[in-house]
Order: structure tokens, then sequence, then C-alpha cells
């Protein structure tokens, strides 16, 4: 087992109990800063580390502990790759129904950390729907569970729900059981280009109340609309804005529900309407999902509005210069600023009528990823509204000496102890 | 209201005249009760083992209110509990210590639905099935529909996480609440979640949810509206034996097919339904299984065909469709209004809340019969299956102790086993005072001590609803308040 008083900065544990071991050993002894990571896909989100710590990959934590199919459950560890998991659940035709961007190298443990989402959210959820039980690790090296393995379950506290978005600040996910889902035998997109967004956003009012039930509600602005549709590889209309519409099911369900979108949306006189079908709408949900990926763009950030709300908001952006994808029906919007933005000036002045935006509109705006002296100087996570005291307090509560990523919600604040 | 004599000494515990003169100030003379008449109605919930009553309650009709009384809880250091309807079966809202019971059931606005948004505000004390009707027309409900929807509240169903059989598809509460305003231990009001998705930090919503109460008093939820089904198709299937049935349920859900809702009634339930509703059940049937698959028209008739065919490979001797809504209304009505009729079977019941993975279901059901044998306790049954949420229902007279004690025995064998077969003491009721002392057989040290640490980030002086949920030095399960207070038995 490696010592902490060893010069290491980064540790592998092969097991949880060595883990522990290890943690506990670190919280009586050094106390050095732990920055637990899983396929280091999200490492820009939240404040940057004030200290060097010591890098804890979860990468030899990956086993499948126990996989009850006819439960349609599944235990796994928490460094497993989302591409492997989901290899494991196709062979009995079930799958986690949340859309993990770069699942090549993210890992479940990191999924749960961010609270990872993507197109899929509107019709099936996101993880905290689906993490029904979770083995972690606390600063202090005592292993705790939540939940269990069954589907319903209300004994004790839900800490699921508290490690689900944590970013690794109140203890590092060692396992995790997931409620599955049929995998759908079939699914389609349905792409539609607009002349303006006023129809975009009168269509989405009338999908509302559609007597088909979409999975996904995409708003593309000409920008995404184009690198998506390169990135699926499909020749795709992307020079107006695109309302993308994906529904999943037996293969005539699925199509019986195009027949009906193409019929409901024709009211708002679509320009273009393309039905993509088959494995090239594998491809067009693959793109779908990674485009939120953070490449090389000065900052990324995720806008929290009402969904009546999202084509305004994705509008206001897109006049800023500002490529935007927005998963309307929930209301989320993902930006990425143009490499025009080359200092933290021009990002605020770029900014400031969108945070205008979502103070008036009760909604919310966060930076998932900026260059990291740029952090202190924007507000990552909106403005702290009261609930912020408590999450301090459950943090302190869960990692008293404040040694799992301290700054990362928080930013710079003094460490206890 | 005059405090008599009689009343500052019963009180003398933690309730004193001065406490009491300042609580009438904030909520009049008919926002509270003190009366020992009336406080009887408060000293239990739907789990009547233990009961204590209240020193007073109290019937806030705004935020403002709850903060006050729960200032004045801490200035006082008197203790308090929330209140919804009263439905739940753990003793969840018991008022353990005595103290300040807060009602909230006078707190039943509907402050906004938003469709386009897909989410309504509500106050705690709404009845859930009053929104459920608000909503009719809209093509919009409110998924989360525990068999006591007529009465129970959103308040109550946030602080249990209540299920229900629509559940098995849709989820439980937590899955479809997006935010809350709660009033803290300390009085402040914090606003956890909201209309919009993704607020950043801890989900404190989805923590609070199923905290039983533990955490403070929540006064307003932010609710996500679920679209209605465009179509359904609710089906019969009728065995001869129970075996057959549930491991028709196991392979239903194995062959991945989600059904909105998946129920079994075995005979003795069927029995006492029958005679309440006349539904028209065979009375012969070991276990009918209610089956509803919803979803789009050209979809549903083919999950309908496909389950019909696992039912009747799997030994249905039948499997009936509901004709029209109104048989479909039947149905459903039987299945939820069951313990209702169980007065026809027994003078007291008491219903357990195990939960299986869905695989063990034949054999915790074969278990559950031999326990009855074994302690000599009727044992009937009706559940939630799909999702492997049991629900024996033990029958006894509570006025003979031993059958109370051999209730409480086959009980506790019953959910040990299905810790055993990898499951959980409670699916949807909680754990309130009930479960407290399994809570050590699910967890371990660390796993309570962290539960405990998480209790002490929102409620730090206890004052909060004590002595529920964790197991806590010095206190224990209904063995110990069995023992003490063996008088606080009573009939249903």
């Amino acid at each position: 087992m490696p010592r902490v008083a060893e010069p290491i900065d980064e540790y592998l544990p092969t097991t949880p109990g060595e883990l522990c071991r290890w943690m506990a050993e670190n919280a009586d002894g050094e106390q050095r800063p732990v920055y637990p990571v899983g396929g280091r896909t999200a490492l820009r989100f939240g404040y940057p580390a004030a200290a060097p710590g010591i890098t804890l990959s979860t990468a030899q934590l990956a086993r499948v502990v126990d996989y009850p199919a006819r439960d349609m459950t599944i235990t796994v560890e928490a460094g497993i790759r989302m591409d492997d998991l989901a290899a494991v659940l196709k062979r009995e035709r079930q799958r986690l129904a949340v859309d993990v961007a770069q699942a090549h190298r993210a890992t479940l443990g990191g999924a749960i950390a961010t609270n990872t989402s993507g197109p899929r959210r509107y019709g099936l959820g996101t993880l905290r729907d689906y993490v029904i039980g979770v083995s972690a690790v606390d600063a202090l090296g005592r292993p705790f569970k939540a939940g269990g393995r069954v589907v319903k379950n209300v004994a004790g506290y839900d800490l699921c729900k508290a490690l689900v978005g944590s970013l690794g600040t109140l203890g590092v996910i060692t396992q995790a059981t997931l409620k599955l889902r049929p995998a759908p035998e079939a699914s389609a997109l349905v792409w539609a280009a607009f002349d303006r967004l006023s129809l975009i956003d009168a269509a989405l009012a009338r999908l509302a109340v559609s007597s088909t039930r979409p999975m996904a509600l995409e708003l593309l602005l000409p920008g995404a609309a184009t690198a998506i549709a390169a990135e699926a590889g499909l020749d795709l209309p992307a020079h107006r804005p695109v309302l993308c519409i994906g529904v999943e099911g037996a293969p005539h369900e699925v199509q019986w529900q195009i027949d009906e979108l193409t019929s409901e949306l024709a009211e708002f006189h679509p320009h273009d309407l393309v039905a993509v079908n088959a494995l090239e709408s594998l491809r067009l949900w693959f793109a779908l999902t990674e485009y939120q990926v953070v490449s090389d763009e000065p900052l990324t950030f995720q806008a929290s509005v009402r969904p009546s709300q999202a084509v305004e908001f994705a509008a206001c952006a897109d006049q800023l210069g500002i490529s935007v994808q927005a998963h309307a029906g929930n209301g989320i919007v993902l930006g990425h600023l143009s490499d025009r933005a080359t200092t933290l000036a021009a990002a605020h002045s770029l900014l400031a009528p969108l945070y205008d935006f979502v103070r008036r509109a009760h909604g919310v705006m966060t930076i998932l990823n900026c260059p990291p002296d740029w952090a202190h100087g924007l507000p990552l996570f909106g403005d702290l509204s009261p609930a912020w005291e408590l999450m301090r307090r459950l943090k302190s509560q869960l990692d008293p000496k404040n040694l799992l990523n301290p700054e990362r919600f928080f930013g710079r604040t003094p460490r206890d102890a | 209201m005059t405090t008599t004599d009689h009343d500052v000494s019963r009180s003398a515990a933690g309730v004193g005249a001065a406490f009491l003169t300042r609580l009438e100030s904030i909520f009049g003379e008919h926002g509270l009760i003190r009366q020992p008449e009336e406080l009887l109605v408060y000293e239990c919930d739907g789990y009547v083992i233990e009961k204590n009553v209240p020193d007073v309650v109290v019937f806030p009709e705004s935020t403002e209110q709850v903060v006050k009384v729960v200032n004045l809880c801490a200035e006082f250091q008197v203790p308090f509990v929330p209140r919804g309807a009263g439905t739940s079966l753990a003793g969840g809202c018991l008022p353990v210590g005595g103290g300040v019971m807060i009602s909230l059931t006078r707190m039943k606005r509907i402050l906004e639905v938003n469709l386009r948004d897909r989410y309504a505000v509500v106050e705690p004390g709404v009845v859930n099935l009053h929104l459920t009707q608000h909503l009719k027309g809209t093509g919009y409900h409110y998924a989360p529909d525990p068999s006591s929807q007529g009465a129970c509240t959103i308040g109550g169903n946030f602080a249990t996480n209540s299920g229900g059989p629509h559940t098995l598809k849709y989820g439980v509460t937590v899955n479809h609440v997006l935010g809350a305003e709660v009033v803290l231990p300390d009085g402040s009001v914090v606003q956890l979640g909201g209309a919009v998705e993704d607020t950043p930090g801890y989900d404190l919503t989805g923590l609070f949810v199923g905290s039983e109460g533990t955490f403070g008093v929540c006064t307003r939820v932010t609710v996500r509206l679920t679209r209605d089904p465009a179509a359904c198709r609710t089906l019969l299937a009728v065995f001869n034996s129970v075996r057959e049935a549930t491991q028709s349920i196991s392979q239903i859900i194995g062959a991945g097919i989600v059904p909105a809702a998946l129920e079994m009634m075995d005979q003795g339930i069927i029995e006492a339904v029958e005679a309440a509703f006349h539904f028209g059940f065979p009375l012969d049937a070991a276990a009918v299984l209610l089956i509803e698959v919803d979803g789009l028209e050209v979809a549903v008739d083919d999950e309908a065909r496909q389950i019909i065919a696992i039912c009747q490979a799997g030994g249905a001797r039948e499997v009936r469709q509901a004709n029209s809504p109104r048989e479909r209304q039947l149905l459903w009505k039987c299945r939820k209004q069951a313990f209702g009729a169980i007065g026809r079977l027994s003078p007291s019941y008491c219903t357990q809340d195990g939960v299986v993975p869905r695989t063990k279901l034949p054999e915790i059901q074969e278990f559950i019969t031999a326990v009855g044998q074994r302690h000599a306790i009727r044992i009937v049954n009706v559940f939630h299956a799909g999702d492997g949420n049991i629900h024996p229902i033990l029958l006894f007279d509570e006025r003979d102790s031993d059958q109370v004690r051999r209730v409480l025995e086959a009980s506790e064998e019953i959910l040990l086993k299905c810790i055993e077969l990898g499951g959980s003491v409670t699916g949807e009721h909680g754990i309130g005072v009930e479960k407290i002392s399994l809570m050590h057989r699910l967890f371990d040290a660390h796993d309570l001590d962290v539960m405990r640490s998480v209790r002490q980030a929102f409620n730090p002086g206890g004052l909060c609803s004590p002595m529920k949920m964790l197991p806590t030095a010095g206190a224990c399960g209904m063995e110990h308040v069995m023992q003490k207070r063996p008088g606080r038995r009573a009939a249903l």
C-alpha cells in the first residue's frame, strides 16, 4: 500500500478497503487535499484547487459486482467506464437511460459526481432517478453506504441524492447500484429547421400537448446544428435554427410518432424536415450528446431556465455569438463562448446580459469550464441562495477537515483544523 | 382558551404556561388545540401500536406562522413534529416526548400550475388526489398515487417519499419533486431547488424528501407534472397458486416490459374486497394480478398481448381485460381500498412493507405463508408486485396480548428475511418509530454515523421530530415502548 509520506501525486486504490485505510491515514496524518478523479473529463468544473494534493483515481475499481438482469438492477464499482457498462447491459438488452458524453473515458463515478445528462433527460430523467444505492468513503476513511439493491426503498436518508452532483466533495464514490431500463427496439429523430426562432417556440408549446411522447426536445442554433450534423456525418439542413425531436420504442411506435410529429409541426411551417432513422439516428444521438463536451472553447456554461424561456434565452446568447444547444424541454441551455473571448473582462461583458436574464427569470447559470485564472472572477455557480449555507454545513459535517476537493464548490475558504 | 392548573402540571415536562401564552398569541383560539379529548386524535398515525399525545397541536396557515412556532420551540427547547394527514404507517409523526405538533392541513392552497413548464407549486396540506383532480382535463397529472391518496397530503408524501401502484413505471415521490421551501429548526426559511432544473450545489431537495420530518418543516413544494398516458389497458390475471402468480411477475419484468402498474392480491384479500365492492373476483382463486400497461395507442395492445401470453404460459387460468373506463376505475378502487375492506376479516391488522428483488417474490411469499402458520397468525397479501414491494397484512385482535406479541415476532421475521434476500425493511412507509430497531440490520455503524452527521447539518439541536429514523443511544425500538406502555395499544 502506498504511504502518504511517499511523494506520490496519484494514488490508484485496487480495493475499497485499501482506499479506506489510505484515506484514514491521510486524515490522521498529513491531511493533504484529495482530488478524486474518474475519466478526467470534467476536472474544470468548479473552483480550481488552491493547494497541491493527491489525485485519487478510481480506474482500478471497475468490477461488475452483481448483475441480476431479471431484477433490472446492476451493482458496479465506480471506476467502470460508461462504454464498458453499456456493453455489459447491452448483452441483456438493457441500458442505463442517461446520456453521458465521452463514454469511452467517462466513468460511472464521475458521471454521478458531476450529475451528467444529455438529450434524453426530457423523457427519461437524470442520474438521481437511477442511482438506487451507493457506497462511498468519507474524508476520514470511513466507508458508508445508503439505499440498497432494490428499486424501491425508503430506509434511512437518501445519501445517493447527496452524492449525485457533489463533485467529489462529500465522499469518494466506490460503488453504485443502478435501476435499469429495457433498451428500446428502435429510435429516430425528427430534424426540423425553421426560419425563425419564434416558430420553434410556438412548436414547443404545441409539443407540450403532443399526441406523441418524445424522449428529447433539442433546440440547436445554426452554429451548433452545423457542428452536430458534421459530427454525426449527416447532410442535414443546419443554416437555420433547428428543433430536433427524439422518439423511441417498438419500430411501428417510432414510425407512428415520426408521422404524427411531422403533421403536428406542419402548422409551424418548418423550412426543412428530415426524419433520421436506424443507424443514422444512433450517430445523431451520439453527436447531440457529445456537443456539450468542452473542447478548446475558452468558456462553457449551462443555464437553467424554465422550458418556456429556453428559446428566448438561446436567442439572447446567439446574438452574443455564443454557440447554443438547449435541452429545450428541460430549460437547460448549454453555451460555448467563441475564442474571441480572450480575457476575463471580455467574458464578463459578454455574459452580463445572460446573468441579467437568469436573474429576471429566477433561473441560474453555472460555468462548466473556464481557464483556472478566471474562476475567481466569475460566479461559477451563479448567485448563491441561502441554501448554500446549508450546503456548507453538510460539507463540514461529512468532511470536517475539509480534505476532499476543498475548494471546488465553495472557492477559497480557510481550511478548518 | 385558558390554562388550567391540570394542564400546567401535565405539561410540566416541556410546555409551560409562558410558552402556551406565547403560542396562543401566534395562533389564536382557532389555530390551536390542547384539550386532552381533542388531542387524542393526534396520538398516532396509521401505525397504531405506539401512541403518545402531543402537548398541543397548532394549525399554521402560512410559512410565517410556521417560522414563529419553530422559533418559539427553539427558544423554549420544546420538541416539535410536523404532521400531514396522519396516514403514514410507521409512526413517522408520533410526537415522541410530547411537545408541539405542527399540523399542516390548513396550508392547502394550490399556488401555481404551469403546464408548459410541467410543474405545480402547492402548500404541504394539499391532498394528493385534489391536485390530480385539479389537473383533470389538462392532459397532465401528478404521478405518485399512494393508496391513501384521497386523504394523504403532498407534504406528507414529500416527508416519506411515498410510492403507490403507478410508481413502477413513473417513479416515487422524489422523482417528481423539483424543489421545496422549508423551515429549518433554527427558524430560517430556505428554498431548495425550484421550478428550474439542475440548481447548482448539493441536491438538498432529494435529500430532504424521505427524511420523515427530521430535517425541518416543508411549507411549499414544487412538483413535476406528468403527461397523461394516451392509452392504457388494464388486465386481471387469475391464478390457482401464489407461486404461479409471483413467477409470472418475474417473467413479465424479466421480459423487459415495464407495466405502469403490477399489483398482486391473494385469496384472503380477494374475499374481503369482493364482499365490499362486488367486482366479480373469483373467490376460489389463490391470487390475482392487476396489471396495467400504458403508452401510445399503437403500442399498448402489443404489450398487453405479451403480458397475457406470459401469464397464460405461467399457469393463469384466465386473463380478463377491463372493457370500459368504469370497469378499470372499479378495479383500481378495489385495489386501493383493499385496506379498508380488511375490517371484514379482523378487528386489527398490521401492514408490513418489505422489499425484495423481484425475482425473489416466490421465495418471500412462501416464507410469509410459513411464518403465518408457525405463529398461528392469519396473513393476507396485497402489494406492489412489480417493484418487489410486499405488504403482508397480519390480522389480529389487539385485545389479546399474546396475539400482539406473535404479530410483532412474525413481522420481524418477515422483514429480516427481506434483508437476507437482498432487500429492505421499507419500500414506501418509512422507518418512523416502528422500524428503528431494524436500521442496524440494514446499515452498519459508519452508515448510521454518516446519516446522523447529515441530520446534524439540518437539525443540530434535535428538536425536530426527535427519536425517529435513526437509532439513538438510550432509545430503542418498539419492544421497549411495548414494555413501557402496554396500555397504549388501541383498537383500529
